[in-house]
């Protein structure tokens, strides 16, 4: 008969005491439990529940002090807020949701966590053994969404007027010496727009505006302002913004990375951003921002009238994936991940993705091996995503950096659409951070 | 490689002819080619010659498109078990992972099949031969397919390259007018054409067309310009991603580690390696040796169009062969001809 395989993260101060109390009280408990003794439910971080995965675990079971108990104050809260959303993204990875189970046992209740662990093990033996492990790849699966992304022809735009006003801030801040560097967009020999630092006041005719300035240039900004660090003034940095960028160097300022008085924003009206097929970006179908939610000049500009703004596709894919069956979803984002290289271009691309060692990377990794094997390059994507939950702006950089077409920035996208429905969070609207990766807020707010 | 110098045998087939002859190969062997998968090309193994992605035009330009990662996966996959590791007490058996299978790869661009030649010279012309590329590359049969035209990030003529270039494939196809044109370049090729059944012709294959030239700078300018603040500059841009190295035909740096499958049984894997990231080469202690931006990007220029010749000798002037990926995969907008002009141009 299949037996499941239970991790059972166990808070040493309450429920690994509670399991002992069972014990010592002669209650019976599954044996399907492998308990794990961590200090804190806080500190079970969502890579450790990813790798039990990973490993063959067929459901992972959480248990913490009740809410107020916490050994160390807070360290349940945390807990609380992370796992709902960790147990979200990988549902909408294609694992059922009961397999994760959060709940809290205290140091006597023996009978509840006798109670605890044999329910979970009777839904998770009921669900029978996960298939969450792949052993090959290859797996061609192209399975599409029925989502067809309408393509919106881009209509031409005359964009000298930025460009002229661009160019007069730029001299204007480079010879009064108040930004130490500009960095822009210019044009390359090729003909593509692309990223641009420019020093001096004689080479801001590079710098250009047109509807391919896709780059989101703050991912350059805390290196640029690190770099120049060891100078003897280190000199503020002048970037030119788009909305969804600027929603970025909020982030950075919540998170200390860089400082306000560092960084001159030249916030640029936004019309949308064309795509390498003359379309309109997907991302930019359902955005309505036109003005820079950070700047400190700005370009100003009207928002074309041509360019019809309708539904957001990611929204409908995500609804869609959201109502298929996990075994479906599995087989989507398999398919799709499957053809990730490991590049990670998506990381280096993304303006918040900002660890000095990235845990999904290295010889040493704790979490992943060194294989481009689908079952590491879904940890890290996953990794990925939930570490940018509450953080990531939608700039969908990560996407367009994909060499392979993998739609990763659903995976942002539908959780950023989840904190905003339990914690009403924004990223990067105002300079907060993310309420669950970075900071205890929400019931906190008086202190 | 026996590169049969004597006039090649030609054929001239239908399109249905050719789409017979891919399904006959599909049957006895592992068929590569061209395939759609999910809105990108890909070299996936097919089961017949209706999943291989011929281009949009299907009807007027039956032309296959041309996958975004090169052909080089074939025979160096980003992941490899090299062999795996038993133990049990005291005892410990290896067993090599050998690829066996025979092996035709379809639709292969000139400058893949020039890419999949430069590694030859690192992997199996020198010693120690890499056994498993050399396993690979001995069951293999390329298919070629010849480019109609450029396009617009391509410049394989600049650096020894030609869109109709046959050098590198064992059989090559010509495409004109919805025929083909087939010629059996080696003798491994010549082996997987069927006898008499096809129409034996002696016209000359079609020309493609082909656009401006970039300047490749010589040896001396590579040493001369080294340490120039120049590669500082161009690498401000560059996100230190690993995407140019992955879809390029010749860059082949890897990693080996032996992972664990479960207790008692160990891998070793071989995986793909990229002088883009931060920690390429980094040795025990910490140091990185090319801890700058600059550095790695500057890294890559020389060891295509300096390190590798100087290594390797051959008759090739650069590892590069023009294929112009990396060009169309930066996020940023890295461009490696950009860096030829500026390297001619500097006095």
């Amino acid at each position: 008969m299949y037996e499941p395989r239970i991790i059972a993260f166990l808070c040493s101060w309450c429920s690994y005491t509670g399991a002992d109390s069972a014990g010592i009280a002669r209650i019976k408990s599954p044996a399907n439990i492998r308990a794990v003794r961590v200090p804190c439910s806080g500190r079970v971080s969502p890579e450790l529940i990813i790798k039990a995965f990973d490993q063959e675990a067929d459901g992972v079971l959480v248990l913490g002090c009740h809410i107020g108990e916490c050994h160390y104050d807070t360290g349940n809260h945390r807990t609380a807020k992370r796992l709902p959303i960790l147990r979200n993204l990988m549902a909408f990875a294609g694992l059922e949701p009961e397999r994760i189970r959060l709940d809290w046992v205290s140091a006597s209740e023996g009978e509840r966590f006798s109670k605890i662990t044999e329910e979970f093990t009777q839904v998770v033996r009921s669900l029978g053994p996960v298939h969450w492990r792949v052993d090959q790849n290859g797996i061609q699966v192209d399975k599409r969404l029925a989502i067809s992304r309408e393509a919106i022809p881009y209509p031409v735009t005359d964009c000298t007027a930025k460009t002229d006003a661009i160019r007069e801030k730029a001299r204007e801040l480079l010879t009064s010496q108040r930004v130490g560097c500009v960095i822009g967009y210019e044009i390359s020999l090729r003909g593509r727009t692309r990223p641009v630092f420019v020093y001096t006041p004689d080479e801001v005719e590079r710098l250009v505006w047109n509807p391919d300035c896709t780059n989101n240039l703050v991912t350059y900004l805390p290196a640029k302002l690190r770099a120049v660090k060891g100078q003897e003034t280190l000199k503020p940095v002048a970037i030119i913004v788009k909305p969804c960028d600027s929603k970025s160097i909020n982030v950075l300022l919540a998170e200390n990375l860089i400082q306000r008085d560092q960084v001159h924003a030249i916030g640029v009206a936004c019309d949308g951003i064309q795509g390498l097929d003359g379309n309109l970006q997907t991302r930019c179908v359902p955005c309505q921002e036109a003005i820079p939610v950070i700047c400190d000049t700005l370009i100003s500009g009207t928002m074309s009238s041509l360019i019809p703004r309708v539904k957001s596709y990611a929204r409908d894919e995500i609804a869609e994936l959201d109502t298929a069956k996990p075994a479906e979803r599995m087989e989507f984002w398999l398919g799709q991940i499957d053809r990730c290289i490991r590049c990670y271009a998506c990381r280096q691309a993304c303006p918040l993705c900002n660890c000095p060692e990235c845990l999904y990377e290295g010889d040493d990794s704790t979490f992943i091996g060194l294989g481009i094997e689908l079952n590491e390059k879904r940890t890290f994507h996953l990794g990925r995503a939930f570490h940018l939950a509450g953080r990531c702006v939608g700039c969908n950089e990560c996407e367009r950096a994909c060499p392979m077409g993998i739609p990763i920035g659903l995976l942002n996208q539908k959780l950023a659409a989840d904190i905003v429905a339990a914690f009403d969070h924004r990223a990067g609207l105002t300079v907060a951070r993310s309420p669950i990766v970075s900071v205890l807020s929400g019931e906190y707010k008086e202190g | 490689m026996s590169n049969s110098p004597a006039p090649n045998k030609q054929w001239k087939i239908s399109r249905i002819e050719l789409e017979t002859w891919l399904d006959e190969i599909a049957v006895a062997r592992t068929l590569i080619a061209p395939r759609l998968v999910s809105g990108i090309f890909l070299y996936r193994h097919v089961t017949n010659s209706s999943e291989i992605a011929w281009s949009e035009e299907k009807s007027e330009s039956p032309h296959t498109s041309r996958p975004i990662l090169s052909s080089k996966e074939v025979f160096f996959p980003p992941t490899e078990r090299l062999f795996t590791i038993q133990k049990s007490g005291q005892e410990i058996h290896l067993e090599e992972n050998y690829p066996n299978w025979e092996t035709v790869v379809f639709g292969v661009r000139p400058c893949d099949a020039r890419g999949v030649k430069l590694l030859d010279a690192v992997f199996m012309d020198t010693i120690p031969v890499d056994s498993c590329f050399a396993r690979r590359r001995g069951n293999t049969t390329l298919i070629g397919m010849a480019c109609k035209e450029l396009n617009s990030n391509c410049f394989c003529t600049s650096v020894g390259g030609a869109p109709d270039d046959a050098h590198d494939m064992d059989i090559m196809l010509y495409e004109a007018d919805g025929e083909y044109l087939v010629e059996a370049v080696t003798e491994k090729g010549r082996f997987l054409i069927p006898g008499g059944e096809w129409k034996e012709t002696s016209e000359t294959p079609p020309k493609s067309t082909s656009n401006g030239q970039f300047p490749i700078p010589q040896k001396g300018k590579w040493l001369e310009h080294f340490n120039d603040d120049y590669w500082i500059k161009i690498s401000e841009r560059c996100l230190s991603c690993r995407a140019c190295a992955y879809v390029c035909p010749t860059c082949r740096c890897f990693m080996v580690r032996d992972e664990m499958i479960q207790p008692g049984e160990f891998e070793r894997i071989r995986c793909w390696d990229s002088c883009g990231g931060e920690n390429y080469r980094r040795v025990a202690g910490g140091h990185k040796p090319r801890a700058e931006k600059g550095e790695r990007l500057r890294n890559r220029f020389y060891c295509k169009f300096y390190y590798y010749p100087e290594q390797y000798g051959l008759n090739a002037e650069s590892a590069c062969t023009g294929c112009g990926r990396c060009i169309e995969v930066c996020p940023a907008g890295v461009d490696i001809t950009e860096v030829l002009l500026d390297l001619e141009k500097s006095v």
